[in-house]
C-alpha cells in the first residue's frame, strides 16, 4: 500500500488557484500521476494540478495531507463528503466551504469564507482566519448549517454571519459584526470582539469569554447575571480540543443579554463577567 | 429598411415540412416554405442556388412570439443583481465559437436571454413594463439581446401627467383630452415603446403617496389628483385606439394576487365598454374568497379559482385578449412595476424586497418567490393558469405567457405545451400537489386537449395578431422569415425545448437547441403622429418636476441599432 497522498506545494504564483478537486472522495481511486493531470482554474485558464504540487502517493485511506505555504489555493476540501485534509501551511479563501462530512485541520492560517454554508463535518484552523467563517454567501438565506469550526486564533467580521446550526469557536478575537443575521447555532468567542455583535440575529447563542466589556448594540437587552449550566459542556468540550478556557469561564457569571429585538429578538449574547 | 444581418443572404428552402401555420389556415399539411432576403417568398423560377433543409418528417411553425415577459430595463437588471444565490447555483450558458457566456437562473443575463429564448424557437419578445425614465437603458441591453425581435411597452397608469389630464377632463378643462392623446402619442414616440403599459393603475400612485397604500377598487379616488381607476383604464384604452396603435392598451389589474380579486377584474372588463384591451397574466387576478379566511376560518369563502365566470365573460366579449401568466413549481423571482404588490409579497413570504420610486412615473418591487406544490394557494395558482388554457374557447384571443419570471421562466412553455395536449399528464401531475385543489377548481373535470395547430396559436399567430405585428407568427409570403422546425416527439416537453433547427430573419441560428450563429434582431417600436403645440405644457411640467433636462429624455434613433455583435 502507497502512503497517504501528499500534494507538496511549489509554485511562486501570485494568481489564484481554484483547487476545489482537493477533496478525498473527488480523488479516490486515482493514481498521483493521475490526480497530478487534473486541471484546477489558476486565474482564467486551466492548468494541471502538478504544475503547482509534487503528488505522492494516494487516497486509498481516504486522507490527503498538503505542505507548503498554500494561500493561494483557493476551495480545499470545498464540498468534501468524507475523509480527511492535513495541511502544514497556511491556505486561501473557501476552505471546506459547503462541505458536508470529514475533517480539515490547517496548521497556519486561512483566507476569508472558511466553512461558509458547510453542512457537516470539522474543521480546525490552527491560526487566524479570516473574515466571513462559516457564513452564507451573498443572497443566500443560510450560511452554515451543521458542522464544527474550531479557529484557534483570531477571526475577521462576520463570523457565523446568517448561519443556521452547528458551533463556531474562536480562541483569540473576533472583529466586526460577528453573528450578524443569526438564524441559529453557537458561537463561542475567547477573546475580545468588535463592534455591532449579533446585529439582526434571530436565535442562537453568542458567547463571549473575554474580561473585557464588549460594546454592544443598544437593541440588546439584559436580562439577568447568571450561570448557565450548559455552557459547561462546551466550555469543557473546547477545553479538551484545546482552546484556552480558564477557572474563570468555569466559577463566573454571565450577563444575558435578549436581542437582537430589530429582527425576531430570540437571540441571547452570553457575556462574562466578573459580577 | 432592410436590418444589417440580411446582407449576406442566399436563399432558403425549407422542404417537405409538415407545416402549422394558423393565420393561413394551414394545419399539418406538407409544404415547402422559400426564405429570401429574410422575408417568406412564392417558389422560385431558378430554385438551384437554395440551401435546402430537408424537413421531411419534421413540424414546421412560424417563431414563437412572446407577448409577456420581463427581460430587459432597470427591475430586470436590479432582479439581477438582487438575485446572486440565484445565479450561482443554475447551470452557464457557455461561451463558443458563436455565442457569449451568460448566466441563467430566474432572471438570465442579456445574451443568454436571446440564446434562450432563440433556443426553443422563439424568435420575437417583449418586455411588459419599462418606465419611460427606463427607456434607455432597456435599449442598451436589448442591443446586448442577441437573435430576437424585441420591443416593450411603456408605463403610463400611474403617470402624474395623464392623471393631471384626467383629472382635467373630470373638471371639463378645455384641452385636457388632447392634451393627454398628445402626451401619450409623445411618450411613446420619446420612449421607443411598442404599447401602452397599465400596472395596477392609480395604486401605484397611491402606494408612492401613503403608507402601506393601495385602491382597491376601480372607483377608489387616488389621492392628491382625484381620479379614479376606471377613468385610467377607459381613457388609456380609449388613447390606444384613437392613436391607431397596433396592439391595444396592454392590462395589469388592480388587486394582483388578492383572494376575492376576480371581481375587480370582471369589473375592469366591463368597464372598457367594448372597447379593445389586452388583460395580462390574467391567472393572477382570476381569485375567489377573502383575505379574512385566516381570521374567520370555516366562515369566510376559501381561496379558490375565478377562472369560470372570467373565462366566460371573455368569451362572450370578442374585443377582449388575455394571456395566461401561469404558475410553475419552483424558485423565482417576482418583479412587478405593481410597487404595493412587492410590499405584500414581501410581508408574505419574508423574503428579501426591492422597492423603486421612478419620479412623475411608476413604481416597481422585486421579491423571490417558491412555489411549492404543497401549498394549497401556489398549487391552485398553477391550476387557475392552466383553466384559462382550457376554458378559453377561442384559441386566438389567449396567448402562452408565465409572465416571466414571475410566474416561471419563459424556459417553461414546452412543459405548459406539454400540459396542454396531453391531459393524462396534467392529471399525474395533480396528484403531486395539495389535494384541496380538487374541490376549489375545476381543472380535474377539464377534458380539453390542444392540438399542434392550436398551440401554434396561442405561442405565435394569436400573440402576433394580437399585437398588430403583421409579418410575425405566419409563414406566408411576405411574413419575416422566422421559422422553429421541431422534431415529433411524445415527450412534448423534449420535443419544444430543443428545436431541430430555429430559422431567424431567414438564417439558421439553431441546430439542435443550440446555436450556431449569433445574430442581432430589430427593435420593433410604435411612432405615433401628434400635435407639436401639445408639447408646450409637457415641457413646462416637465421642466418644473424632473431631475433631467426636457431634450435629455427622449432616446433617440441611433438606440435603434441592431446588436452590437457586428
Amino acid at each position: 500500500m502507497l502512503a497517504m497522498l501528499t500534494l507538496t506545494y511549489r509554485s511562486d504564483t501570485t494568481i489564484p488557484i481554484e483547487a476545489e478537486i482537493i477533496r478525498p472522495d473527488l480523488l479516490a481511486g486515482k493514481s498521483a500521476g493521475e490526480i497530478a493531470q487534473l486541471l484546477v482554474h489558476h486565474g482564467n485558464r486551466q492548468v494541471p494540478l502538478g504544475e503547482f504540487f509534487d503528488v505522492q502517493g494516494d487516497v486509498s485511506d481516504e486522507q490527503i495531507r498538503l505542505v507548503g505555504d498554500c494561500r493561494r489555493v483557493k476551495l480545499i476540501g470545498a464540498g468534501m463528503q468524507r475523509g480527511s485534509i492535513v495541511v502544514e501551511g497556511s491556505v486561501g479563501m473557501h476552505l471546506g466551504a459547503e462541505m458536508r462530512g470529514g475533517n480539515i485541520e490547517v496548521h497556519g492560517d486561512a483566507g476569508d469564507w472558511v466553512g461558509a454554508e458547510m453542512r457537516g463535518g470539522t474543521i480546525r484552523v490552527r491560526g487566524n482566519a479570516g473574515h466571513l467563517v462559516g457564513a452564507a454567501y451573498r443572497g443566500s438565506r443560510r450560511g452554515m448549517r451543521e458542522g464544527v469550526i474550531l479557529i484557534h486564533g483570531n477571526a475577521g467580521n462576520e463570523v457565523g454571519s446568517t448561519m443556521r446550526r452547528g458551533l463556531i469557536a474562536i480562541g483569540g478575537t473576533a472583529a466586526d459584526f460577528a453573528g450578524v443575521d443569526m438564524i441559529a447555532g453557537t458561537i463561542c468567542i475567547l477573546g475580545s470582539v468588535g463592534i455591532r455583535t449579533g446585529a439582526g440575529m434571530k436565535r442562537g447563542s453568542i458567547v463571549l469569554g473575554s474580561a473585557e466589556t464588549p460594546a454592544l448594540l443598544p437593541t440588546f437587552r439584559r436580562a439577568c447575571v447568571y450561570r448557565p449550566q450548559f455552557l459547561d459542556i462546551y466550555l469543557r468540550t473546547l477545553s479538551r480540543w484545546g482552546f484556552p478556557i480558564e477557572d474563570r469561564h468555569f466559577t463566573g457569571k454571565y450577563v444575558r443579554w435578549c436581542g437582537d429585538l430589530v429582527a425576531l429578538g430570540k437571540g441571547e449574547i452570553l457575556q462574562w463577567t466578573a459580577e | 429598411m432592410i436590418p444589417a444581418y440580411v446582407a449576406f443572404m442566399t436563399l432558403l428552402h425549407i422542404a417537405n415540412g409538415t407545416v402549422y401555420d394558423p393565420a393561413n389556415g394551414i394545419n399539418g399539411q406538407i409544404r415547402d416554405i422559400w426564405i429570401e432576403n429574410g422575408k417568406i417568398v412564392e417558389a422560385p423560377a431558378d430554385p438551384s442556388s437554395a440551401r435546402r433543409i430537408d424537413a421531411t418528417g419534421y413540424v414546421v411553425m412560424p417563431g414563437g412570439v412572446d407577448i409577456h415577459a420581463h427581460i430587459a430595463g432597470p427591475k430586470v437588471n436590479a432582479a439581477r443583481k438582487m438575485r446572486p444565490e440565484d445565479k450561482r447555483t443554475a447551470p452557464p450558458v457557455r461561451r463558443t465559437r458563436w455565442s457569449r457566456s451568460g448566466t441563467t437562473g430566474s432572471v438570465p443575463s442579456t445574451f443568454a436571454t436571446g440564446y434562450l429564448y432563440a433556443g426553443m424557437g422563439y424568435t420575437t419578445a417583449f418586455d411588459a413594463a419599462v418606465p419611460p425614465l427606463g427607456a434607455r437603458h432597456a435599449h442598451e441591453e436589448f442591443h446586448d439581446t442577441p437573435v430576437i425581435d424585441k420591443g416593450f411597452y411603456v408605463l403610463m397608469g400611474n403617470n402624474h401627467y395623464v392623471l393631471r389630464q384626467l383629472k382635467a377632463m373630470t373638471d371639463d378643462r378645455p384641452g385636457a383630452e388632447a392634451r393627454l392623446r398628445g402626451f401619450a402619442a409623445w411618450l411613446l414616440n420619446a420612449a421607443k415603446a411598442y404599447a401602452i403599459k397599465l400596472v395596477n393603475p392609480g395604486g401605484v400612485e397611491t402606494w408612492k403617496e401613503r403608507p402601506a397604500g393601495n385602491v382597491h377598487g376601480l372607483d377608489d379616488p387616488v389621492p392628491e389628483f382625484g381620479v379614479t381607476p376606471r377613468q385610467i383604464i377607459q381613457e388609456l384604452a380609449q388613447t390606444a385606439m384613437d392613436l391607431g396603435l397596433p396592439h391595444p392598451v396592454h392590462i395589469h389589474c388592480n388587486n394582483l394576487g388578492l383572494p376575492g380579486n376576480w371581481t375587480t377584474t370582471l369589473e375592469t372588463m366591463k368597464s372598457l365598454e367594448g372597447r379593445r384591451a389586452h388583460l395580462t397574466h390574467i391567472q393572477f387576478h382570476s381569485y375567489g374568497g377573502t383575505t379574512d379566511e385566516i381570521t374567520q376560518p370555516g366562515k369566510a369563502e376559501p381561496f379558490c379559482s375565478k377562472a369560470v365566470p372570467l373565462a366566460e365573460y371573455v368569451n362572450t366579449h370578442p374585443k377582449l385578449t388575455v394571456d395566461v401568466g401561469q404558475v410553475l413549481f419552483g424558485e423565482t423571482t417576482s418583479m412587478t412595476g405593481d410597487g404595493p404588490l412587492g410590499y405584500y409579497l414581501h410581508k408574505v413570504t419574508g423574503r428579501k424586497w426591492f422597492n423603486a420610486d421612478t419620479e412623475m412615473e411608476t413604481g416597481c418591487g422585486i421579491v423571490p418567490i417558491t412555489y411549492r406544490e404543497k401549498s394549497l394557494v401556489h398549487a391552485l395558482q398553477w391550476a387557475i393558469g392552466l383553466e384559462w388554457y382550457l376554458l378559453v374557447q377561442d384559441p386566438w384571443r389567449i396567448c402562452m405567457s408565465t409572465d416571466h419570471p414571475n410566474g416561471g421562466s419563459f424556459r417553461a412553455y414546452p412543459e405548459i405545451i406539454h400540459l396542454l395536449m396531453r391531459r393524462e399528464y396534467r392529471r399525474e401531475l395533480l396528484k403531486q400537489v395539495h389535494p384541496k385543489v380538487l374541490e376549489r377548481s375545476v381543472l380535474p373535470d377539464l377534458d380539453r386537449e390542444y392540438s399542434l395547430y392550436e398551440i401554434a396559436i396561442i405561442t405565435r399567430a394569436a400573440p402576433a395578431r394580437i399585437l398588430g405585428l403583421r409579418n410575425k407568427g405566419h409563414l406566408g409570403v411576405g411574413a419575416d422569415g422566422d421559422v422553429s422546425i421541431y422534431q415529433p416527439n411524445e415527450d412534448l416537453t423534449q420535443m419544444f425545448s430543443i428545436p431541430r433547427w430555429v430559422i431567424k430573419g431567414g438564417e439558421v441560428i439553431v441546430e439542435d437547441g443550440e446555436i450556431r450563429r449569433e445574430v442581432f434582431g430589430r427593435t420593433l417600436h410604435v411612432a405615433p403622429s401628434y400635435d407639436p403645440a401639445c408639447l408646450d405644457d409637457i415641457r413646462q411640467w416637465f421642466e418644473a418636476h424632473y431631475t433631467i433636462q426636457f431634450a435629455n429624455y427622449p432616446v433617440d434613433e441611433a438606440y435603434l441599432n441592431s446588436g452590437s455583435s457586428h
